[in-house]
């Protein structure tokens, strides 16, 4: 999700700073990573940081009218809805990734037994989260058919156009990015996820095409990218 | 092809064949594509005890969810999606997920967490649908999930108390409303004009909003200020659900008479179309010698006389 943010802003070609902090998601209003601190002003969520920066004068959907702002957000809840909630099962509901990977790194920051009391919280939250939605009965192929589901409705809809509304990024653009870099670059026990992703090759020419375009100015950056995007499942 | 499908889901009223969104959304499908299911519904019967209605039942195979239930559908071949490009899948999956997320909550609160609608609409009914003594403790259960899901996936901070979510999902579900009034604009459906997947899923979401009567209504006049929802939502129960509306409402008489005229314009465009057909046959210059042809064919066999009678 970080990368989301830094990706919209960087389209906004508004200047960022990215710092991790280990208590960033009780500093957060919201209880979210990421969040930004603007002078004194702290706002959480891609939705109201929008909306921020849209009332500061920047705004990446402007040019589009009625209809194509109705699918642009659409297309943004149909991310929310499969590509995060596919995320947040594969990390907390499967047991093996839970056991050698989840636990080990969103514990790291604090000492026994704290790290695994943490942990254990922040699973059995989810798993009530995923039960509430019916995602509980749901066996890894299903998940990882839904996934590839979602990644073919947004291969169709990029197509062969370098952005989702054809030459302007917008916050879709962002959303989108942010997710399929993720899934591409955090490495889990099997790579069943990252190769759904793969099959289709204009999502992975999109997420060079942004990666290049608006994150290779930072070269340092993109280094300590790939290190964050692997730290940042440990803060969601 | 296929043996006789079960459908077995809650039953309807004030004009709607289901008060549940998720029934009426399989309901709705199945008219769309054609597919040949018996609805049964729930009265007094132990099946709502497995709570997970719609269920469809074909042959030894038992289906639950909506989705799941239309792959099936889709698999045998009653496909309302036929004609669409794969784009429009794409958009169909997307906007399914933007009803789940925005429009559900309220929906869900609207029925099942609202005091007075609760109290004074929803519990009696599907009561009075439920055997004894399932019936004291069913519907208190489903509001009890109702008001977990929209915890649990709306409630985190900085919404603190019930009231903050409440208002942040009727603001969600407007928003939602207003987005797919202007999806919709000005064409019958969404895609055109035959009724696909997504106009199951929004007539599903919508109809419950729009027919129920309820004590307290905001979304239902925030829905009655998009004429083109309410419309589609009229279209689709006159001309899909013409024999399962039950008059109950008093402004049922009004509806019917406006559905009548409807109707009506609608015959005499399809007459006006068949007119204009005719014409063009009549004048096309092969005419004659066709029928020369089929007259030839009636004589000599008996096969070709349907043959004779259906050309003009």
């Amino acid at each position: 999700a970080t990368l989301c943010f830094q990706a919209f802003l960087q389209m906004c070609n508004l200047p960022i700073r990215v710092i991790c902090r280990a208590n960033a998601e009780y500093m957060s209003p919201s209880g979210k990573v990421p969040f930004i601190h603007v002078g004194n002003q702290v706002v959480s969520e891609l939705g109201p940081i929008v909306q921020f920066v849209k009332a500061k004068g920047h705004s990446l959907s402007d040019g589009l009218d009625e209809v194509q702002k109705a699918e642009m957000k659409a297309y943004m809840e149909l991310v929310n809805n499969m590509l995060l909630t596919a995320e947040l099962y594969l990390q907390w509901c499967d047991d093996v990734t839970v056991e050698e990977i989840t636990h080990p790194r969103y514990g790291s920051p604090y000492p026994w037994p704290l790290n695994r009391i943490l942990s254990y919280q922040k699973q059995w939250e989810v798993r009530r989260k995923m039960k509430a939605i019916g995602w509980a009965e749901k066996t890894l192929e299903q998940v990882l058919e839904d996934v590839d589901q979602c990644c073919h409705a947004l291969s169709q809809r990029l197509g062969t156009q370098p952005y989702f509304f054809n030459k302007q990024p917008t916050e879709l653009d962002a959303l989108v990015f942010g997710h399929l870099f993720t899934i591409l670059t955090t490495q889990l026990i099997t790579d069943e996820l990252s190769e759904k992703v793969k099959n289709y090759s204009n999502l992975t020419a999109f997420c060079r095409r942004i990666e290049q375009q608006y994150f290779e100015g930072h070269e340092r950056d993109s280094s300590t990218i790939a290190a964050r995007s692997s730290k940042r499942s440990l803060l969601r | 092809m296929a043996a006789p499908m079960e459908l077995s889901c809650w039953g309807g009223d004030w004009g709607l064949p289901s008060l549940h969104p998720e029934s009426l959304t399989v309901m709705a499908y199945a008219k769309f594509s054609g597919a040949p299911l018996t609805v049964t519904t729930i009265n007094k019967s132990w099946r709502a005890l497995k709570a997970d209605l719609p269920v469809l039942v074909a042959e030894d195979i038992v289906i639950s969810q909506p989705a799941k239930i239309l792959n099936f559908l889709r698999k045998q071949k009653y496909n309302a999606d036929y004609d669409l490009s794969a784009k429009q899948g794409a958009d169909t999956l997307a906007y399914i997920a933007l009803l789940e997320e925005k429009l559900l909550p309220a929906l869900l609160h609207t029925f099942w967490i609202e005091a007075e609608n609760y109290c004074n609409v929803t519990k009696p009914w599907f009561a009075s649908r439920i055997a004894f003594p399932l019936n004291l403790y069913l519907p208190g259960k489903m509001s009890r999930e109702a008001l977990n899901r929209i915890l649990l996936t709306k409630g985190g901070p900085p919404l603190y108390s019930l009231t903050e979510v409440e208002a942040q999902i009727y603001r969600d579900a407007k928003e939602c409303l207003n987005l797919l009034s202007k999806r919709l604009g000005t064409s019958q459906f969404f895609f055109g004009d035959t009724p696909t997947t997504l106009d199951a899923f929004v007539f599903g979401f919508l109809a419950p909003i729009y027919k129920v009567c309820f004590p307290r209504v905001h979304l239902q006049e925030h829905l009655k200020q998009l004429p083109n929802l309410c419309r589609f939502c009229d279209d689709i129960l006159t001309c899909y659900f013409r024999g399962a509306v039950s008059g109950h409402s008093p402004a049922g008489q009004d509806t019917a008479d406006a559905n009548l005229q409807k109707l009506t314009q609608l015959v005499n465009k399809e007459s006006n179309l068949i007119e204009k057909m005719d014409d063009n046959l009549r004048k096309s210059p092969h005419h004659p010698p066709r029928k020369l042809t089929t007259l030839k064919l009636a004589a000599g066999g008996e096969e070709s006389s349907p043959m004779s009678r259906l050309s003009p």
